[in-house]
Parts: C-alpha cells; sequence; structure tokens
C-alpha cells in the first residue's frame, strides 16, 4: 500500500455552535491527485486551514507528511505547498520581491528556472507590484510561487476561483507541471467541476461540513446517475428504491436520481412499478455534483423551473 | 536568512510610519527651536526687565521650546505606536495575508519576534535618535540661558517607552478575536490605563518600573495569543 500523506481522522470543527467540518476523516496516498469540491460554505476552507494547522480542531486530528497538523514543524512545512484562497499576498511587493521573500524560506529547493519560466509564460513582468495585478494575474504569481520550491504535498483552496476560462485553462497547465514530477500529491478544493474533471484521479465531496464521497472519479461518475421512467396509466406515488436521491414527476414520467443502484436494481424496480421503459440519462460531473449535494425537496429559486 | 528575510518584509512595512514621525518630530522641534534659543528671543525677553525687578527663578530656568518639544514627542510617540500596531496585527486580518505569510518554514515565534524586531528598530530609528540629538543639541553652551536637566532628557524616554507601550496594546487588540466588549479591547485599555498612571507619578523609578512590567505583561500576552490563536 502506498504511503499515506495526509490524513484525517474524526476531524470536527465548530464556530461557535456552527458545525463547519463534521468528523472527516480521508486517507489521501502519495501520488493521488485529489479534487475537493463542496457548495459554498460546505467547510472546504476549514477543512485546509486545519489540515495545515492554521486552525484548531475541536475533536479529531489531522497528518500531514507524518506530522500532527497542529504542530506542524518548519522542516514539514517546507515540503508543504500552499495556494491560499484569493490569493492574497502582500500588494506592495513586487513579483521580484515576493521570488525573493519566498525563496529564503526554500533555500535549498527553489527552482529558480521554473519560476523565471512560469513568470514568462504567463508574460508578467517582475517588476510590477501586485497591487497592480489582476485577480488572474496574482493567482498565477501565486501558483508560481507554491510549485518552484517543488513541494511534495501541494495544497490549494479554490484556486481558481474568479478567472475567467483562459486563465484557468493555463493556471491548470501549471498545475498538470507539478503533478508530471514523480510522487507529487496534490489535493485542490473548487466548485468548478470541469476543473476537477480535467485533472483529478480522485474526488472528495464534502457537503454542510460531512464528507458525502471520497472515491475515484470514475467510481463517482457511475455511481450517480438519472433515469426517467415511462408509465402508460399515471406514475406510482411511492417510489422505495435503494438510492433514492430525488424523485421529480412530470405528468407519465418519473425522472429519478440514484447513487450506488446498479443497472440491474433499476431494471427490476421498473418492471415492479409497471414502467413501459426507463432509460438511463447521461449526467456530466457538474450536474452529477448538483445532484448528489442538493438538499431533498429543495425548492426552486424561480417558478418557471418547476413547470 | 529566514528571519532577515521576514525582518525585512516587516521593516518595509512600518517604513513608512517611521519617516513620517521623524519628519514631523524634525519639521515641529525645528519650529520650535527657531523661535525660542538664547540668542534671539531669551534674550529679547530679558533685555525688557529694567534693573531692580523681581522675577522668579521659574522664569530664568524655564525653557518654553524644549518643554514644548514635549507634548509634541508623547503624541507622535503614541501615534507611531498606534500606527505600527495596528500596520502588523490588523491590516493582515482585513487583507487576509495571515495564511500565506504564517506558512513559512519558520516557528510562529520567529515570525512575531521579526514584527517586534522591526516595530523596535522603527522607534530606535525614528524618533529615538532625534530625542538625543535634540538633548544634545540644546545642552550645548549658548542656546538656552539654562540648559535642560538630564531628567528632562529621561522624561522624553518615557515618552518614547509610552509609545513602545501603546504599540504592544494595539498589537494585542489586533490579534485579539474577541469581541470588542470583551477580551480584544483589553490591549488598549491596559496601554491607556499605563498611560494615564505614569502621569500621575512622579517618581522616575516607578514609572520606568511600571512601564517594564506593564510591557512584560503585554509582550508575554500578544506571544500567547499568537500561538494559539487561528488564522
Amino acid at each position: 500500500m502506498s504511503e499515506i500523506v495526509l490524513e484525517t481522522e474524526g476531524l470536527t470543527k465548530y464556530y461557535g455552535d456552527s458545525l463547519a467540518v463534521d468528523h472527516l476523516d480521508l486517507e489521501i496516498p502519495r501520488g493521488c491527485i485529489c479534487g475537493f469540491v463542496g457548495r459554498n460554505g460546505a467547510g472546504k476552507t476549514t477543512a485546509i486551514k486545519l489540515m495545515l494547522g492554521l486552525l484548531e480542531p475541536t475533536a479529531g486530528s489531522s497528518r500531514l507528511l507524518g506530522c500532527d497538523s497542529s504542530a506542524l514543524t518548519p522542516a514539514i512545512r517546507q515540503r508543504i505547498g500552499y495556494v491560499t484562497e484569493g490569493h492574497r499576498l502582500f500588494r506592495w511587493m513586487s513579483i521580484a520581491g515576493l521570488e525573493k521573500f519566498q525563496r529564503a524560506f526554500f533555500p535549498k529547493q527553489w527552482d529558480d528556472k521554473f519560476f523565471t519560466d512560469m513568470i514568462e509564460y504567463f508574460d508578467l513582468p517582475k517588476k510590477k507590484k501586485i497591487k497592480h495585478l489582476s485577480n488572474g494575474q496574482r493567482a498565477q504569481v501565486s501558483l508560481a510561487l507554491a510549485l518552484a520550491p517543488n513541494p511534495e504535498l501541494l495544497i490549494m483552496d479554490d484556486p481558481t476561483l474568479g478567472l475567467d476560462a483562459a486563465i484557468r485553462r493555463q493556471f491548470l497547465e501549471g498545475m498538470i507541471g507539478l503533478i508530471m514530477r514523480e510522487g507529487r500529491t496534490v489535493l485542490f478544493s473548487s466548485h468548478i467541476l470541469g476543473d476537477v474533471e480535467r485533472v483529478s484521479e480522485r474526488i472528495v465531496v464534502i457537503d454542510k461540513g460531512i464528507l458525502r464521497a471520497y472515491c475515484s472519479l470514475e467510481q463517482f461518475q457511475e455511481a450517480v446517475k438519472k433515469v426517467i421512467f415511462t408509465f402508460a396509466d399515471s406514475v406510482p406515488n411511492e417510489v422505495n428504491i435503494d438510492g433514492l436521491l430525488h424523485c421529480k414527476r412530470i405528468e407519465k414520467q418519473l425522472e429519478l436520481t440514484l447513487v450506488g443502484t446498479d443497472d440491474e436494481q433499476i431494471a427490476e424496480w421498473a418492471k415492479s412499478a409497471g414502467a413501459e421503459n426507463h432509460t438511463i440519462v447521461k449526467m456530466s460531473l457538474e450536474d452529477q455534483f448538483i445532484e448528489f449535494t442538493a438538499p431533498a425537496n429543495q425548492k426552486r429559486l424561480f417558478k418557471w423551473e418547476e413547470r | 536568512m529566514r528571519f532577515s528575510s521576514l525582518l525585512h518584509k516587516e521593516f518595509r512595512e512600518c517604513l513608512p510610519w517611521m519617516l513620517l514621525a521623524a519628519i514631523l518630530f524634525v519639521a515641529v522641534t525645528s519650529v520650535l527651536f527657531q523661535t525660542e534659543t538664547y540668542s534671539e528671543n531669551n534674550s529679547y525677553r530679558f533685555s525688557r526687565l529694567s534693573p531692580g525687578t523681581v522675577i522668579s527663578s521659574y522664569k530664568i530656568t524655564f525653557y518654553p521650546a524644549m518643554s514644548e518639544t514635549g507634548p509634541w514627542l508623547f503624541f507622535l510617540s503614541i501615534g507611531l505606536g498606534l500606527a505600527l500596531g495596528v500596520r502588523q496585527f490588523w491590516i493582515p486580518n482585513f487583507t487576509g495575508t495571515w495564511p500565506f505569510l504564517l506558512h513559512r518554514s519558520v516557528s510562529r515565534n520567529t515570525i512575531l519576534a521579526a514584527k517586534l524586531t522591526a516595530a523596535s528598530i522603527a522607534f530606535a530609528c525614528s524618533i529615538v535618535p532625534i530625542w538625543v540629538g535634540i538633548y544634545w543639541y540644546a545642552t550645548r553652551p549658548e542656546v538656552f540661558a539654562v540648559p535642560p536637566t538630564f531628567r528632562f532628557f529621561i522624561e522624553g524616554w518615557i515618552f518614547i517607552t509610552l509609545g513602545l507601550v501603546t504599540y504592544l496594546g494595539a498589537g494585542l487588540s489586533g490579534l485579539s478575536t474577541a469581541k470588542w466588549y470583551t477580551t480584544k479591547i483589553f490591549g488598549l485599555a491596559f496601554a491607556s490605563l499605563i498611560i494615564i498612571t505614569t502621569f500621575s507619578q512622579r517618581s522616575l523609578v516607578w514609572v520606568l518600573t511600571l512601564i517594564a512590567v506593564s510591557a512584560a505583561i503585554l509582550l508575554s500576552r500578544i506571544f500567547d495569543t499568537f500561538l494559539r490563536r487561528e488564522f
């Protein structure tokens, strides 16, 4: 079994009475690229800050590279790259100044050429101050700063937030540059499922602080499915099928969103319910995620959606 | 190298406030001294006294220019302390740069030590040398009718140390995540209390002891809060 680089055990965090992260259990092996997804306020940033020792857990623990998160030593931090949410950097510093600042903390492992190449690739002048950069440019600097020390573990908190499609692609390509290096582990949170789909091997889905799924991307894509049943007469009032997430009735059709239900079970239920036929609809990862994390009986924002 | 990098960053952030305090202090004392030196106004004032006039010795030993620098030194020192405390411990809360700063390959103690050292240097390089310079100038022959005493010089130092106490108080309040009406106000309230108490004391030894003890209390609270705080 490969070495576990990031591990959390019953990680829990309360802010006063509000539960942000609820008994999070994760084990991320070395070399894994893991997408950490959840809706706004799901607890992604809190979980990441707990892992990095920036917050104290209310209960449970987490370990990075074998070291307890609440007591990360400077030597361990040196092996971890961190891209903060919103790419908050020192605004008065120039890119060159930030490079000098960051390099001081990674004296042996800093890759000057890699940093310069990345900055040139992103077409950023090194003399430019951070305060004069756009959000996307700050994201690029932030990524270059995190990647240049060649970290063993890279943790990124919503790195593509607020970036346009072109810059997001550049950003992901930069990230892939790190992934290409052997044995590097990446955990990145995002709410853009397309980004996750593009680079991740595994997916962590968190909802209201609770871990809803931790599996390979393929497993998740196979597990969540939408099935449309067509009935000759009326749609049954009660639906009893394993893994039912959501149920929607449209005239003589019944639309079910299911998780972990295999095709045989679906066929059996269709037969027992008297459905004329049924179709399994192919869903995008984004649709799967939305259906998977949507609360039951969620009201539609716009009334026309209910038609 | 890591500490010097942190120190450089912190000092650069303190620099504008340090220069502002220094420039203001030089400008104010220059104006005050220009109008109140022995060779000009003092001699003019004494020359108006007719023979046989009885005057209070206080009038001779009183040197307005020097004493007028006192309030300026006090307010500039307090202002500089507040500005540095806010810059180092409040602004990162709003700019959200704490996580980036704290994810360094150094301990939190080192990061805090760099901040405190930078602020001390900012004090040491701005109003301290100017105050020493002023005292040196004022004690030169023929500048004032009666040169200022050494006690006067020490009183200036007390104002400067009160600025440092204010800095620590502002820093502690900035670090606190509690509500204003609870413990967040402690740092600033404690510093204010020390300033008020200092003014009510006459013994310099007692005042210096009070400042040293209060600074030690604030320092220990700052280290404790910084090590425990969630960012």
